[in-house]
């Protein structure tokens, strides 16, 4: 596809090109009260000064709801449904086209301009919605194959479950915290001997603290209790998708985890990325996911549909001697891990569980995360200059567990 | 101990003097929710009763405090604090006390009456709060030990943890409902014999109850900083009775290793008047000992840390016949609920006012003292009986469960939780679905 042309300057390297339109809440010293934005190369559009200004004055479907991009979080502008998300967005992309229908708007406008298109250096970065819950599930194959192998062997690597229903748990959604926030290390019972007969729990900070590289989709439709959702419908309930850092501790995990599941081990921080890639952003993109050889039952049969986003993934991790590596060897594609034994989503199965060291390029050896640690995820979909969709950061820098007085 | 009313109270009221629960309603026709107390078999209306004045001899609570009377939850209101919920707990009792301090402002003032007092068929009742997070543990130490029997031999029982660390999952708040909500049967996977290598789908066969205690909270914490264990009671706004309503069947396949899931999100009840904690001081208790030394963070300072609360399970089947099923009570916990709030923000998890905190199911150990049907009917071996001409293994649809429970022993100075109950209903199955 070719790529569109913007009259602004906007790099052809930008994750966030024309293509793309993500939507985010932002505060900036003129406007502190948190409200929505779009980014555009290395700009905000403020969408509340823009609406206040009538910048949607040649946009007849949006006028009765305008007051959604006044709210502190976009759910209210995702509950208009994604034909109105479709519009809004395909709207606010021909504003910035060069030669484009409505060059008086914003183009031509030099007022409207100053006013609403903001550097993202002048922006700070709030939680993009308000989450009433959180849900984490398990699908990514490759990874759940490697952490079975490393606890199971291979024979009995995946549960009998895994490949007939979607394995999941909820999350804290109060844990749930904007790309930037630093995510303390956590204290809690952790085995002395993992592999003794008698468990004896210590108390002591995280040893084994890790990062979960995953994708999070926002949901914007609701449904009622007691009423299922066609998996056909699916696709209508959804929003936009963002990139989402699962920080785990290992050892609390492996202790508390039976028979309810990870609590302690997560609840601790989960970072998403502040940019929210619109579905119809990421159409271009779909794809088949990995093979399931089982034959699943009717309510979970999307009959063939390119449900999955080709998305490059990567993983980066920063010192705090601010040396910066590229853990290039953990890229991936698709949810979680890739099937190479270099595409691993996560310290446990890139370590074998802590045995093997990775050396970083400033020399530095981890198995999993120090102190000072900074980790960052990001993505992109497709590879043609000027016609990049990403998602921005995903970051969190590792603080020192509390020390407690006990 | 509060003294009588000028208002008839009922004798074995729940809602004595002593108690003063609180709770969100609506009158119709009107549909605007506001906060409310329970007295005997009436309900005032706060928000009416502010409007008319009532609060006028209440010291030091500003216009801003009054507000939260309006509001359609209660968490503003618990938001204020331990120390304003005990001085407005005070003052309404000294509003219907007979010899009240202040008789024109109720007692003797037909109009602010006329506005404000309701009888309980007058009223509908909403959920009291709003819910962000609702974690359910697993503190029933003789529900946990029966269960492992079933599946285990009884020596191990209880995992290694258990003793350890009050073990717990997040549950789904969307889907905690009021008292009275009818509930669907769940559909879903499950595995119909033991050794079946192919799932089946389908309605829920094997639907069972939970019976708990909820605690809901005035306070939360920041993201990094834990609460002390000997903190934690003042982070509590109140408790309900809570039945966690599961699907064994789908539990069984779903839960390994992430634990229960759908076997859980399908509905959760809660009753509709919250106890103060405040109301439960005289009935603190001690609970099932933890001969474990427990890490320092888990040791609590007071030892009778749980609550004497009686519970019981009453069933109701669609031909109207009447059992009470168990009988036991609210101090069966080897986990307080500061231990549980403690556990939960150890590692730095933020809690907020209106989060949910289940206790787990609570049992006694013998037949006829067991918080679910699974216990009860020795995990699907054995049906129990329910009357002369009925059993059960698990519920049917059509079946009514209540659950009831009251502190103390003096019948005109109960402190009670009313009723937390649902209906079972055919699952809900859509014109497109294929089962």
């Amino acid at each position: 596809m070719a790529p569109l042309k913007s009259w602004l300057q906007v790099d052809p390297k930008s994750h966030f090109s024309l293509h793309n339109i993500p939507f985010g809440i932002i505060s900036t010293l003129d406007t502190p009260e948190p409200h929505p934005a779009v980014a555009i190369g290395e700009y905000a559009l403020d969408l509340h000064v823009f609406s206040q200004q009538n910048g949607f004055s040649a946009l007849s479907i949006i006028q009765p709801h305008q007051k959604v991009f006044s709210e502190p979080t976009l759910n209210a502008f995702a509950a208009l449904g994604r034909p109105i998300h479709r519009v809004v967005r395909e709207y606010l992309q021909s504003l910035f086209l060069d030669n484009g229908p409505f060059p008086d708007v914003l183009e031509k406008n030099e007022q409207l301009r100053k006013a609403t298109l903001l550097p993202l250096k002048n922006c700070k970065m709030h939680l993009p919605m308000f989450i009433s819950d959180y849900t984490d599930f398990y699908a990514g194959l490759n990874h759940a194959y490697n952490v079975g192998v490393l606890f199971r062997g291979p024979q009995n690597a995946l549960q009998p479950n895994y490949k007939h229903l979607p394995v999941g748990y909820h999350g804290r959604a109060s844990s749930v915290v904007v790309s930037g926030t630093s995510i303390r290390r956590p204290n809690g019972q952790i085995l002395s001997n993992p592999a003794a007969e008698k468990k004896e729990p210590v108390f002591s900070e995280c040893k084994k603290l890790d990062i979960e590289l995953e994708l999070g989709c926002f949901v914007c439709k609701p449904s009622k209790m007691g009423e299922p959702i066609r998996i056909e419908d699916a696709p209508k309930h959804l929003f936009g998708v963002v990139l989402l850092n699962d920080w785990s501790a290992r050892d609390i995990q492996a202790w508390e985890y039976v028979p309810l599941g990870p609590f302690n081990a997560k609840n601790f921080g989960t970072t998403i990325s502040a940019w929210v890639v619109l579905i119809d952003a990421l159409e271009p993109f779909a794809t088949v996911g990995i093979a399931n050889d089982t034959e699943l039952l009717p309510y979970l049969d999307e009959k063939d549909r390119k449900s999955n986003y080709a998305i490059d993934l990567s993983v980066s991790l920063t010192t705090s001697s601010s040396k910066t590596t590229n853990i290039g060897d953990l890229l991936g594609s698709g949810t979680i891990s890739g099937e190479s034994k270099t595409e691993k989503g996560c310290l446990l199965e890139q370590t074998d569980n802590g045995k093997i060291e990775i050396t970083l390029e400033g020399g530095e050896k981890r198995t999993f995360l120090e102190d000072g640690d900074t980790v960052t995820l990001t993505g992109v979909c497709g590879s043609e200059n000027g016609a990049l969709v990403g998602f921005g950061d995903c970051v969190g820098r590792i603080e020192p567990a509390v020390q407690l007085n006990l | 101990m509060a003294s009588g009313s000028w208002l008839s109270i009922p004798k074995g009221s729940h809602f004595s003097l002593a108690n003063i629960p609180f709770g969100i309603i609506s009158t119709p026709p009107s549909v605007a929710k506001h906060a409310a107390v329970a007295i005997g078999d009436h309900v005032l209306d706060l928000h009416e009763f502010a409007s008319h004045q009532g609060f006028a001899e209440l010291q030091d609570f500003p216009p801003d405090h009054l507000a939260t009377f309006s509001q359609p939850t209660l968490n503003d209101f618990a938001a204020l604090g331990q120390d304003a919920h005990a001085r407005v707990r005070r003052y309404l009792q000294e509003i219907f006390a007979q010899e009240s301090a202040f008789p024109g402002l109720l007692k003797d003032n037909n109009e602010v009456q006329r506005a404000s007092l309701f009888r309980n068929d007058e009223v509908e009742l909403h959920l009291p709060m709003k819910i962000g997070g609702y974690t359910d543990f697993f503190a029933g130490k003789n529900h946990a030990y029966n269960c492992g029997c079933i599946f285990r031999d009884p020596a191990k029982a209880l995992q290694p943890n258990y003793l350890q660390l009050p073990v717990a999952y997040n549950s789904r708040a969307s889907s905690v409902v009021p008292s009275g909500t009818h509930i669907h049967r769940p559909l879903g996977q499950f595995l119909s014999t033991p050794g079946a290598v192919e799932s089946s789908f389908g309605p829920c066969r094997r639907l069972d109850i939970e019976l708990e205690l909820g605690a809901l909270l005035c306070k939360g914490n920041k993201l990094g900083e834990p609460i002390n264990v000997n903190e934690a009671e003042s982070n509590i706004f109140g408790f309900v009775l809570l039945n966690d309503w599961s699907a064994r069947d789908i539990q069984a396949w779903e839960a390994v290793p992430l634990g229960p899931f759908n076997a859980k999100t399908f509905a959760t009840s809660i009753s509709p008047w919250i106890v103060l904690k405040g109301a439960l001081e005289p009935f603190h208790a001690v609970g099932i000992l933890n001969e474990t030394k427990l890490h320092p963070y888990l040791r609590e300072v007071r030892k009778n840390n749980v609550y004497d609360i009686k519970l019981e399970v009453e069933l109701k089947t669609s031909d109207g016949e009447t059992a009470i099923l168990s009988r036991t009570n609210g101090s069966n916990l080897v986990y307080s609920f500061a231990q549980m709030i403690a556990h939960h923000t150890i590692g730095g998890c933020p809690l907020e006012v209106g989060d949910l905190i289940g206790s787990g199911t609570i049992s006694g150990l013998e037949p006829g003292t067991l918080g679910s049907f699974l216990e009860a009917s020795e995990g699907g071996k054995r049906s129990f009986d329910v009357s002369s001409t009925s059993q059960r293994t698990f519920l049917e649809d059509g079946d009514c469960v209540t659950i009831r429970g009251w502190c103390g022993e003096d019948d005109s100075n109960t402190v009670g939780f009313g009723e937390c109950s649902g209906t079972i209903l055919p699952a809900l199955k859509p014109s497109w679905l294929e089962t």
